[in-house]
């Protein structure tokens, strides 16, 4: 089976990707695995927006309401301990209460915990990494490039991570 | 997202994008995707059904173990409980975003457009 990625996109959305043109560069950057999947260390990184309430800051969506164009790129670091209540979320291009009801489809710490337990992976990271997924019209993705993409690559190899599951949102 | 894939992956970590989105993720050139036929926000599934969610990771793991050449995309054959219209319903927001508000018009002029010709 293909996925089509357009069956839950409303018509107007669709547009919206399909006007954004885009070319790969190439080389596609390539980590080969150093070890087998049950002994590696594994992050994680999603873009839904998730931050801890009441101590994080909100990504800014009031700048992003005067200014439509442009979108948060910094990131919240969500620790492996965190418990649903702990958990809120901005974003104004999703509906946020399916991941207020579980972060687990996003950011699946519980589930990778789980894994850990039955020997699946070798080990979780303590800090895992939030951004909101929506940069701009069209997408400015620079700072992710150049600061925020570097500097948690940095603290995730800090942590002795190997592999890392990205989910968007 | 792709693009931090990009960055993470050059700076030494290999990295699997599980995304509804491969048509994004192909274009941008990503390391590995496993693509996975659900609603936006709902990477791996459903709210408190923990087996759906193992499923996704489990496929997600064999991915990232399998892909050997980079920009391979391989396809979930999981398939969405619902329907396709309670679907889209699910992951979008109460009001529409800024951006969309703003541009909605025109799109809409260009779709009649495109009709046209």
């Amino acid at each position: 089976m293909m996925v089509d990625s357009f069956k839950f996109l409303p018509r107007i959305i669709a547009t919206f990707y399909q006007m954004t043109e885009r070319e790969p560069q190439h080389p596609i950057p390539w980590t080969p695995l150093t070890k087998p999947i049950g002994a590696a260390k594994f992050g994680l990184v999603t873009s839904g927006g998730l931050y801890l309430k009441e101590v994080q800051e909100p990504f800014n969506l009031e700048r992003e309401k005067a200014e439509p164009s442009w979108g948060d790129p910094s990131y919240r670091i969500i620790p492996s301990t965190v418990m649903k209540e702990d958990i809120a979320v901005s974003h104004l291009h999703l509906n946020t209460r399916d991941i207020k009801a579980d972060f687990n489809i996003l950011l699946p710490i519980h589930r990778m915990q789980e894994f850990v337990k039955d020997g699946l992976i070798g080990a979780l990271a303590d800090d895992h990494y939030a951004f909101m997924g929506y940069q701009g019209f069209p997408p400015d993705s620079r700072a992710w490039e150049t600061e925020y993409g570097p500097q948690i690559a940095h603290a995730l190899h800090n942590e002795g991570v190997h592999c890392v599951l990205l989910t968007p949102a | 997202m792709p693009v931090l894939a990009r960055t993470l992956e050059s700076k030494g970590l290999s990295t699997l994008l599980i995304t509804p989105m491969p048509y994004w993720a192909e274009r941008v050139g990503t390391p590995r995707t496993l693509a996975v036929e659900y609603p936006f926000g709902h990477a791996l599934g459903l709210p408190g059904d923990g087996e759906m969610q193992r499923q996704i990771l489990a496929e997600s793991l064999q991915a990232l173990e399998a892909i050997s050449d980079p920009g391979t995309v391989v396809h979930s054959e999981q398939l969405w409980p619902g329907r396709i219209e309670e679907g889209i319903q699910l992951w979008q927001p109460k009001h529409p975003s800024p951006i969309i508000t703003e541009l909605t018009p025109k799109f809409r002029e260009m779709l009649r457009q495109r009709r046209k010709s």
